[in-house]
């Protein structure tokens, strides 16, 4: 266990540093990047399915809402990005509320169909106002990630153009967002959700409001694909509606089934594995002549074989981090001191 | 004195199903009710009725706490919880992904109130309150006997065990009333034994229980009132031994149900 963990941090650490090489590939890093972006989208998507079972298939359309909250406020109004990344959030929230306080009541496929749908709009939105987003053509010109620090030294004004500096943004972002999952899996906020996943109607039974956290969970995990999307926008300094295609929810999507549904180690592996999938394919299907579109054969049959050999995912233990609460060490070892007799387990056993 | 529940005249349709015709009784503070009657009677769309799972037809259910009546018919199942009502459900339905522990601790829900933004900054106020949520949840995996399985995993624990804990978790809600769905369904006698302990604990912390129960020698050893159901009528209602000689709930029991099938 504690080697596993020191590995982890390891890894982390090996990670972090990479750019930081003399010798180190921009390719790598633009992965990298581009891996932690998913991240964050996975780690948000998973509140919905993972912890209250709600199927969504239309999470790009919050990526999207952010993506171009993001790049209109930073065109039209040249705002830092530190002021973009929570107002994006809000406008993330305010969309998920407003499409998960009517729909929610919806249960299973019918849920689904609505977000589905809903993202489908979110790209008919930008395809078609014109006046707003400029349709088709896409956005160009968004400035880069800023750091005005003119208040502490004069010289202190960057401009993240280069690789590096973005992936360090990112990784804060990933950070910052794993540091709120994690809180919120192990509080009462988290717990409810869980119930909810479990059995509604018990669920209710000990005096969860079902329908109010199934929105609360819905503007939460919007907001956090909002947050990634606002990154993307100002890293990749380009948007068009294109990129919020349906895919790109499925794509999320099965990164948080690949990793465990409700885990969220689980997605941020489940990222990696498919992002780096996804290059690794990029190479070896054009070497062998097919067309790039077939990558998506590939993700496929890995779908299939998830659900045939691991069903449950790589990570299926849900509502983990809780047990490193020290609340919950401390009761462990009260337990412990109990020193409770076994033939009494034994026989409830039995 | 005013019973802490007046059931008056519900009817509860389905379609063209009548599974609760005009019925009425009371529960009384600090009793064990026991509601019996075939299959098929209607016992469990009573209390799916008293939880806020349906809403009756008609009728009334008035709910007195601390010497205050509200008509509570048609509320929410959490809204029933917050009042005061706590049920167990005949199908065991624990969050089985969970530890014990955790079944528990979501039952505080209702008694708790931190939300997102305490959860993510973990204020003072909210360690304290999740701290007073796990030794809350410890006292009534205690009170149950479940204590020393706190951290195990919900679906690991023996039937009897599961059933145990659904208790527990109904209690940690605080109820004033508490509706056990066929408790002792599945148990084997000695487990049973510990049920009728633990109901009897149950009423000395100050709940009242009412129960729907096939084991008969369970309910006439516990229970000083029955009410009887029988295709959503009340047949009867009284003390044990009235109600065992009562002819009617005797063909309920033996004759006319058996003819009809």
């Amino acid at each position: 266990m504690n080697i596993g963990k020191s590995l982890i941090l390891l890894v982390v650490a090996a990670v972090l540093t990479y750019p930081l090489v003399p010798q180190s590939s921009d390719y790598i890093i633009h992965v990298m990047t581009l891996a932690m972006v998913y991240m964050i989208l996975a780690m948000g998507l998973n509140i919905v399915p993972g912890f209250c079972g709600l199927l969504d298939l239309g999470y790009v359309g919050f990526y999207g809402i952010g993506a171009y909250t993001a790049g209109l406020l930073t065109i039209h109004y040249g705002l830092s990005f530190w002021v973009i990344v929570p107002l994006a959030a809000l406008n993330g929230a305010l969309w998920g509320a407003l499409l998960g306080a009517p729909t929610l009541r919806l249960t299973g496929d019918y849920f689904a169909i609505v977000t589905f749908g809903f993202s489908e709009l979110v790209v008919l939105f930008l395809t078609n106002e014109i006046w707003l987003t400029r349709g088709p053509l896409g956005l160009p010109g968004i400035q880069p990630i800023t750091l005005n620090l003119t208040w502490l030294n004069d010289a202190w004004y960057f401009e993240f153009y280069d690789k590096t500096p973005n992936f360090y943004v990112v990784a804060l972002l990933v950070g910052l967002v794993f540091f709120i999952m994690r809180r919120m899996e192990d509080s009462r906020l988290g717990r409810a959700w869980y119930a909810i996943r479990e059995d509604p109607l018990a669920a209710a039974s000990c005096g969860v409001n079902i329908l109010n956290y199934k929105v609360i969970a819905f503007a939460i995990s919007a907001a956090i694909g909002a947050v990634g999307g606002a990154f993307y926008a100002r890293w990749s300094m380009f948007l068009s509606p294109d990129m919020f295609k349906f895919w790109e929810s499925f794509l999320v999507l099965c990164m948080v089934v690949l990793g465990g549904l409700g885990n969220i180690k689980g997605a941020l592996l489940g990222a990696v594995i498919l992002v780096s999938l996804g290059e690794v394919l990029r190479e070896v299907l054009s070497s062998l002549g097919l067309p790039p579109e077939s990558r998506f054969m590939a993700y496929g049959l890995i779908m299939v074989l998830i659900m045939r050999f691991k069903p449950a995912g790589f990570f299926p233990a849900i509502a983990s981090s809780g047990r490193s609460n020290p609340l919950l060490i401390d009761l462990q070892k009260r337990l412990a001191a109990r020193n409770v007799p076994k033939e009494e387990t034994r026989d409830a056993a039995t | 004195m005013t019973p802490l529940l007046e059931v008056n005249g519900i009817s509860k349709r389905f379609g063209g199903i009548l599974a609760l015709t005009d019925v009425s009784f009371n529960v009384i503070e600090g009793e064990i009710l026991g509601l019996i009657g075939p299959n098929g009677a209607g016992k469990t769309t009573m209390f799916n009725c008293i939880a806020g799972v349906y809403k009756p037809t008609s009728g009334d259910l008035v709910f007195t706490l601390g010497g205050k009546s509200q008509r509570i018919n048609g509320r929410k199942p959490e809204k029933m919880t917050e009042l005061g009502i706590a049920r167990t459900f005949q199908n065991i339905r624990l969050f089985s992904a969970l530890t014990v522990l955790d079944n528990v601790r979501i039952a505080r829900h209702c008694r708790t109130t931190s939300n997102f933004f305490r959860s993510v900054l973990r204020t003072r106020f909210q360690r304290a309150e999740e701290k007073e949520i796990v030794d809350a949840s410890m006292r009534w995996l205690d009170f149950v006997g479940l204590g020393h399985h706190a951290l195990a995993n919900a679906s690991s624990l023996s039937y009897g065990d599961q059933r145990r804990l659904e208790i527990a978790r109904a209690l940690a809600t605080e109820p004033k009333l508490l509706l056990l769905d066929e408790p002792a369904a599945g148990m084997n006698p000695k487990e049973t034994r510990m049920l009728v302990d633990l109901i009897h604990a149950i009423l000395d912390a100050g709940v009242t229980v009412m129960l729907i129960e096939h084991d008969m020698k369970l309910v006439m050893t516990i229970c000083k009132r029955l009410v009887v159901l029988d295709h959503g009528t009340l047949i009867a209602e009284g003390g044990p031994k009235e109600v065992r000689e009562n002819p009617q709930v005797i063909e309920a029991y033996l004759g006319r149900g058996a003819a009809h099938a």
